[in-house]
């Protein structure tokens, strides 16, 4: 079973969530993003804050994921 | 002793009658539908067929994935069923196995969520298993791992998603959990907010995608080894390094997936929201 690994292979598997979650967060800002500037015609503004949000999302998503913040806010 | 507890409330009957009304519905469904998605469908180099296209039932069949995912239900529910039908105080070989399965996923989930973790049992126990027990399938010559398609994956990501949510707005109602969204600082809400709310979106991708793409990389290129067998030397490779290390990447891909539901869970349920310490 997958639950009686030793503690490097978790910190391993921990350690391998780290890329998708990154890009998987920016992408989703810059998709957002880009379909409220195609509904509202802002011009490329909403695109560069949303993905801006994403980017932050995705440092945010990084650091719980590997557990750095135990809470949301620490 | 657990699996009594976790088996004693879902009584014989119902069960059944869920499961023969779900394969009715989904042969049903496979009929009439499935023209539309089979588009949907990727097409691996070495692939089972169908199980009923291939018996020459006439009809367009669902894809091969979600036959395949029948088969995995198909093989947990019988097992479990096997293991807890005749439950006994000195646990058979089966029964002990069950034990010790349901025994790591609580020590889990108390180590991640904490005292609140057991009541999460069903969900994360039936994510791990089904991801596994896909996973593992994979590894046998003909057979397809649901999870090396991107529909399934979604599914199972979607699931959690929605369950996660669900159980902390269940926790600390709605307005409370929206507030988790808004930073610790009140005039940092209208910056925090959208980003939190990306980040929670971006949660089913990952999820969905770094599984899918472990699972259906493995297998394309375990495929295109097998596809390449009569110079010898692929297989070997297939079986000197592929094979190990698929088994490696079946375990820790459903350890990742099962951890990250616990995490998702633990920071929506968690008490206090960090105001009353300040």
């Amino acid at each position: 079973m997958s639950d009686e690994e030793p503690s490097v292979l978790r910190q391993l598997a921990r350690l391998s969530t780290v890329g998708v979650a990154l890009v998987a967060a920016t992408a989703v800002g810059l998709a957002i993003g880009y379909g409220l500037d195609r509904w509202l015609g802002t011009g490329p503004w909403l695109t560069m804050v949303f993905t801006l949000f994403g980017i932050v999302a995705g440092f945010l998503n990084l650091f719980r994921d590997l557990g750095l913040l135990r809470r949301p806010w620490r | 002793m657990t699996a009594e507890t976790v088996q004693k409330s879902s009584d014989g009957k119902g069960i059944w009658l869920l499961l023969v009304g779900l394969v009715v519905v989904n042969l049903l469904l496979g009929f009439f539908l499935a023209p539309r998605h089979v588009a949907l469908e990727h097409a691996p180099i070495v692939q089972f067929p169908n199980f009923l296209a291939f018996l020459g039932v006439p009809g367009t069949w669902l894809p091969a994935h979600v036959t395949f995912t029948w088969l995995v239900m198909a093989l947990l529910v019988a097992g479990s069923l096997m293991a807890t039908r005749a439950l006994k105080a000195v646990p058979g070989p089966l029964q002990n196995f069950a034990e010790v399965v349901l025994e790591a996923f609580f020590d889990l989930l108390e180590q991640m969520i904490g005292k609140q973790g057991r009541q999460f049992l069903p969900l994360v126990g039936t994510v791990g298993l089904f991801i596994l027990t896909s996973n593992l399938l994979g590894n046998l010559p003909g057979f397809q791992a649901p999870t090396a398609n991107w529909n399934t994956t979604v599914a199972l990501a979607l699931t959690v998603f929605v369950w996660y949510n669900y159980a902390g707005i269940r926790k600390h109602g709605l307005a409370g959990y929206l507030k988790h969204f808004c930073g610790p600082i009140w005039w940092l809400a209208p910056i925090m907010f959208p980003i939190e709310f990306i980040g929670h979106l971006a949660r089913p991708v990952s999820l969905s995608v770094r599984l899918f793409g472990n699972i259906f990389g493995e297998e394309s290129v375990i495929g295109i080894l097998i596809s390449l067998a009569w110079l010898v030397m692929p297989y070997m490779i297939w079986l000197g390094v592929m094979l190990p290390l698929s088994l490696f990447t079946a375990a820790v891909q459903t350890f990742v997936f099962i951890m990250l539901t616990m995490v998702y869970i633990a920071g929506a349920v968690e008490e206090g929201h960090g105001e009353e310490q300040h």
